[in-house]
């Protein structure tokens, strides 16, 4: 196990410098105490499993047969990359993500700015109920909608049975296209006050001098949105932009409850749970986490390098 | 401001609440609907039932769902104190102190916050089970840690760089011991920022499934949202949409309390530990 | 840094400390030994079994019941990963058939003594013993035994000339519905449910899904996939779904989705357990149903593929098996006993609708009043047919259920190769599921 030698000696601390005063080593001891036990426990809830995930997915492992485990190498990549179902599962994954994050952005960009001018009465209403699709926990928020929408309890096919494609008996969960639409809908209600948070908070942050000044010059709304508003508040786009990707990606509970993975609406993170919890396939699943875990790391690397985002300045590391 | 415009606020505020209640709404509805009235199409029921109520408080699903219930709170409450207890020293550390390794921690909770949880089951359960920490309060507490440490040291660092630190020397300065300075001053203006912090990672524990469905298998330890799962209707093949509605019901409670109290501190915490200027 | 060192292991053994108290409550209780019985989600009647057993033993033993996921795929997941750990609080368990070798092979279950094996099936139903028997030895007791009736709706069958006296075929049916603008629910959702249709409909053409499961190395399983029998059957499918009979949820619709349109009159045939019975009896004890729908109800025999070649309807049901781990096999077995005695099974089918695994039991008047359609419950046992037994039933299932859903993209020509190839490929964990 990695992670006690790591709070017993805390790594990046370089050897204590000639020149430092007694109290600059005072100092960062106590800093390294008081934070250590933090940072020890993360490590171990999750640095810890990881590598145990990357080790036992070179294995031929079956729960039922500890026997028979046996190293196999990379094969268990090999099988995966060569599958068209780990392809369809990021294929479907991608999807979800582009379209929810696309939709929350500009939803809750248009819900940012009729929140910075909401009448000083209401919104603190307001403010509490954008707050509830945040706090409902997700398989309520997606049972609520499955629900909705199903054939046996739902209530949609009766209230927009006029609008084309609708009809009393329309399956929502019988196709790929329609579960994923549904599927969809769920994750934008219960994420897109997030983002209109995160965003709400970069547009009080636009100085309103520029405003005014754009304003004088004749800009007219558009303009001052797109030369002024926006580029002002770029660190908060993305990084509401980079941690609803990140989140929409893992997305797990909603599909677990609306198909249970039917008709192709596997997500990466369902398709590890397949292979590790129903399957019991311990080695061939870990690959599969291993890979999800590279993606998200992939995803993140391309943000903070691809966009400049310095998540120390914007998150306030002074 | 015009009437008009007044008017026009007042219809983008009720568009507002309707999109984030309606689903809240539909559930409660669907929860006091009797099993003969589930499927009448329709959006609220034809008569208001309890049924759904009495099954997950007194009947059948009671044994199931008070359990749960329990475990969900006690489960989440503990995690939620101890990745307070351990953020709160984590970020005055880094808010006061001037040591190396400051961002090494920040990343690394930063990169913990965006970990697949998924990843990591297999290997907890694996060796939770070796330890004998499966099904047990402690075997979900502490990945829980994993969901609420990262956002409680964000948070709260972000907080405790608000606290105008120099008044504890200026209160020492006054004659009072660091003791009183600490109790006196320091502690009545981080409390707000801990409180805060404390509901964000509450939240975030009690949204937990994957966790919940794979690191437990008994009452003893399974979770709200795992438990919803195992309801069932009068016989293995029958569904059971009306209990499982009322149990989400309950669940939502908490927090939708939380939220109508401290709706004004929650977003200062979401958007102070996300985007600072 | 030593003193620091100590803190800090103070902080952690604190908290440590503070989880154990937390879990520690509970502990030994004096009285007799609880067994834990680990029970499917059914309509109280295991726990009121329990409650009786417990009151027989006169203090030998306890038992307490503790309840599984609804779906029988969950149920096995907890057990498995339970007994993986080397549980020994699983006492007694309530196993789905299909699942039963897989537990067995992997050394989950304790061995069923000589004698409880000798009782557990004299005068049990044949079908329902086959399916708890595992390389040729009993490895655990059946307790009820499930099966699929067609029902049908008097008024329909009627109307559309059908002699229900006789046994009908899936061709007949489909024809029926039809010309009734009716529809025939089956379960297509992408379930256990479907992997149930698909091993009647194979076995009712006269196959079989796995013909030899070639134990000892998995990869050599042998399949009757790709054989003329499942062809027959993956076309009453394709037939189905064709003739738009299926109704609009076909590729999502599961048992219970299924009596709802059987009860409001939408499908006039089905194919489902009898469960259908009980609800539809409680429907009307709730005024939630008029009581001229259960009038309407008739219940046949399993649909043939083949006209002329008897069915062989699906086996489902609970077979009892003992932890391995579990630190009183022996009252365990004593309790098993108990809880399959004529007596409870009768109870058990007469207040929660599922059906005994002893034949006398069908014979019950108690039985006979609440089931009129008994004999023909019995009648379907005798003549069901396991799901494929094979330690990895769960792959094979849920291989199937891949490529059968959904049932109106299953192409006759193509479908068994395809399951057959998945399969194989799939067990030498050449691909993913």
């Amino acid at each position: 196990m990695a992670a006690p030698t790591l709070t017993r000696d805390p790594p990046p601390t370089p050897a204590p410098g000639r020149g430092l005063s007694d109290r600059t080593r005072a100092e960062r001891r106590l800093g390294w105490l008081l934070a250590g036990p933090a940072f020890a426990v993360m490590l171990l809830v999750t640095a810890y499993p990881i590598l145990q995930a990357v080790y036992d997915s070179l294995f031929d492992f079956r729960l039922t047969d500890p026997t028979n485990r046996e190293f196999v190498g990379l094969s268990n990549y090999g099988v995966i990359l060569s599958d068209p179902i780990w392809w369809t599962s990021i294929g479907v994954t991608l999807l979800i993500t582009v379209v929810t994050v696309a939709v929350e952005l500009v939803l809750g960009f248009a819900l940012a700015l009729v929140m910075i001018k909401m009448l000083r009465a209401i919104r603190p209403v307001i403010r509490a109920a954008i707050l509830i699709p945040y706090a409902v926990i997700t398989v309520v928020s997606a049972f609520s909608w499955q629900y909705a929408f199903s054939l046996d309890s739902g209530f949609v096919n009766s209230w927009f049975g006029w609008l084309p494609g609708i009809a009393a008996d329309t399956d929502w969960f019988g196709g790929t296209a329609s579960s994923l639409f549904v599927v969809c809908l769920t994750e934008i209600w219960k994420t897109t006050p997030f983002i209109s948070l995160l965003l709400l908070a970069g547009l009080a942050q636009v100085p309103e001098v520029l405003q005014e000044a754009a304003k004088v010059d004749g800009a007219t709304w558009w303009q001052r949105m797109w030369k002024v508003t926006i580029p002002n508040m770029k660190a908060a786009i993305m990084v509401a932009l980079l941690f609803r990707s990140l989140d929409a990606f893992r997305i797990f509970d909603t599909i677990f409850v609306m198909t249970g993975g039917a008709n192709s609406t596997e997500s990466v993170a369902f398709l590890a749970y397949r292979q590790t919890i129903e399957r019991l396939e311990i080695g061939l699943g870990s690959a599969v986490s291993v890979l999800l875990f590279l993606s998200v790391t992939l995803i993140s690397v391309l943000f903070i390098k691809g966009f400049k985002i310095d998540l120390s300045q914007t998150r306030g590391d002074r | 401001m015009s009437r008009r415009e007044t008017i026009w606020w007042l219809v983008a505020a009720a568009g507002i609440l309707l999109y984030t209640l309606f689903p809240v709404a539909w559930i409660v509805s669907l929860s006091f609907k009797s099993s003969a009235d589930i499927a009448n199409g329709q959006f609220l029921p034809t008569v208001f039932a309890a049924e759904n109520y009495a099954t997950i408080f007194t009947g059948d699903a009671a044994e199931l769902f008070l359990p749960a219930l329990r475990n969900s709170f006690g489960i989440c409450l503990i995690a939620t104190a101890i990745s307070c207890v351990l953020a709160m020293f984590a970020a005055y550390a880094i808010a006061r102190l001037d040591f190396p390794g400051k961002k090494l921690i920040l990343s690394t909770a930063l990169a913990v916050a965006i970990f697949p949880v998924i990843s990591i089951v297999t290997p907890l359960f694996n060796l939770w089970r070796q330890v004998g920490l499966y099904d047990t309060w402690p075997g979900l507490i502490l990945p829980y840690l994993s969901l609420t440490l990262p956002i409680s040291i964000w948070t709260l660092s972000a907080f405790f760089r608000e606290i105008p630190w120099e008044m504890e020397e200026a209160a020492q300065v006054d004659g009072a011991t660091t003791w009183q300075a600490f109790t006196k001053v320091i502690v009545p203006l981080a409390a707000p920022g801990v409180f805060t912090t404390a509901i964000i990672a509450f939240f975030l524990a009690w949204n937990d499934f994957v966790y919940g469905i794979s690191l437990t298998s008994t009452g003893a330890s399974r979770p709200v949202p795992a438990a919803l799962g195992l309801f069932s209707g009068a016989s293995q093949f029958e569904s059971p949409n009306g209990p499982i509605a009322a149990a989400a019901v309950i669940v939502t409670i908490p927090v939708v309390v939380l939220v109508l109290i401290f709706q004004r501190r929650i977003v200062a915490g979401l958007t102070n530990g996300a985007v600072k200027g | 840094m030593s003193q620091h060192r100590r803190r800090r292991g103070a902080v952690v053994a604190a908290v440590v400390a503070l989880l154990a108290t937390l879990v520690g409550c509970g502990g030994a209780e004096p009285g007799p030994p609880v067994l834990t019985w680990y029970i499917n989600p059914d309509d109280g009647g295991q726990a009121e079994i329990a409650k009786r057993c417990t009151e027989a033993a006169a203090g030998q033993y306890r038992i307490a019941v503790s309840q599984l996921p609804r779906e029988a795929s969950d149920q096995r997941q907890q057990l498995i990963r339970r007994l993986a750990a080397n549980d020994s609080s699983i006492d007694i368990m309530s196993l789905d058939p299909p699942y039963v070798p897989e537990f067995a092979q992997a050394g989950f279950l304790a061995p069923v003594p000589q004698d409880v094996a000798a009782r557990a099936s004299e005068g049990v139903i044949r079908s329902a013993v086959e399916g708890a028997t595992w390389q040729g030895r009993l490895v655990a007791v059946p307790f009820w035994a499930n099966t699929q009736l067609l029902w049908y709706r008097k008024s329909v069958a009627a109307a559309a000339g059908l002699d229900m006296n006789r046994p009908v075929t899936w061709e007949q049916l489909i024809q029926a519905a039809r010309s009734q603008n009716s529809q025939v629910a089956v379960q297509g959702r992408r379930a256990e449910s479907l992997t149930v249709w698909i091993n009647a409909l194979i076995e009712s053409a006269g196959g079989s899904i796995v013909t030899d499961p070639s134990v000892g190395n998995p990869e050599a399983i042998k399949l009757g996939l790709t054989e003329e029998q499942a062809t027959r059957a993956a076309e009453v499918i394709r037939n189905l779904a064709a003739a738009n009979v299926g109704g609009p949820a076909l590729s999502t619709a599961g048992e219970d989705e299924n009596v709802a349109a059987f009860e409001d009159g939408a499908a006039g045939f089905m194919v489902n357990w009898p469960f259908v019975w009980t609800r539809a009896k409680s429907g009307v004890e709730d005024r939630t149903l008029d009581q001229s729908v259960p009038q309407d109800y008739g219940a046949a025999l399993y649909p043939e593929v083949v006209a002329g070649t008897p069915s062989a309807p699906p086996l489902g049901g609970i077979d009892l098996g003992v932890g391995a781990f579990s630190r009183n096999p022996a009252l365990s077995y004593q309790a098993i006993e108990c809880i399959t005695s004529a007596e409870n099974e009768a109870y058990y089918f007469v207040e929660n609708g599922n059906p005994a695994a002893r034949s006398a039991v069908f014979d019950d008047p108690r039985v006979i009043e609440a089931f009129p359609m008994a004999a023909t419950i019995r009648d379907s046992l005798e003549q069901a047919a396991p799901r494929p037994q094979t330690a990895y039933y769960s792959e094979v299932s849920a291989s199937l259920q891949r490529i059968y859903h959904p049932p109106g993209a299953v192409d006759p020509a193509t479908a068994g190769q395809r399951a057959a190839e998945l399969i194989r490929a799939v067990l030498a964990k050449k691909e993913l599921l």
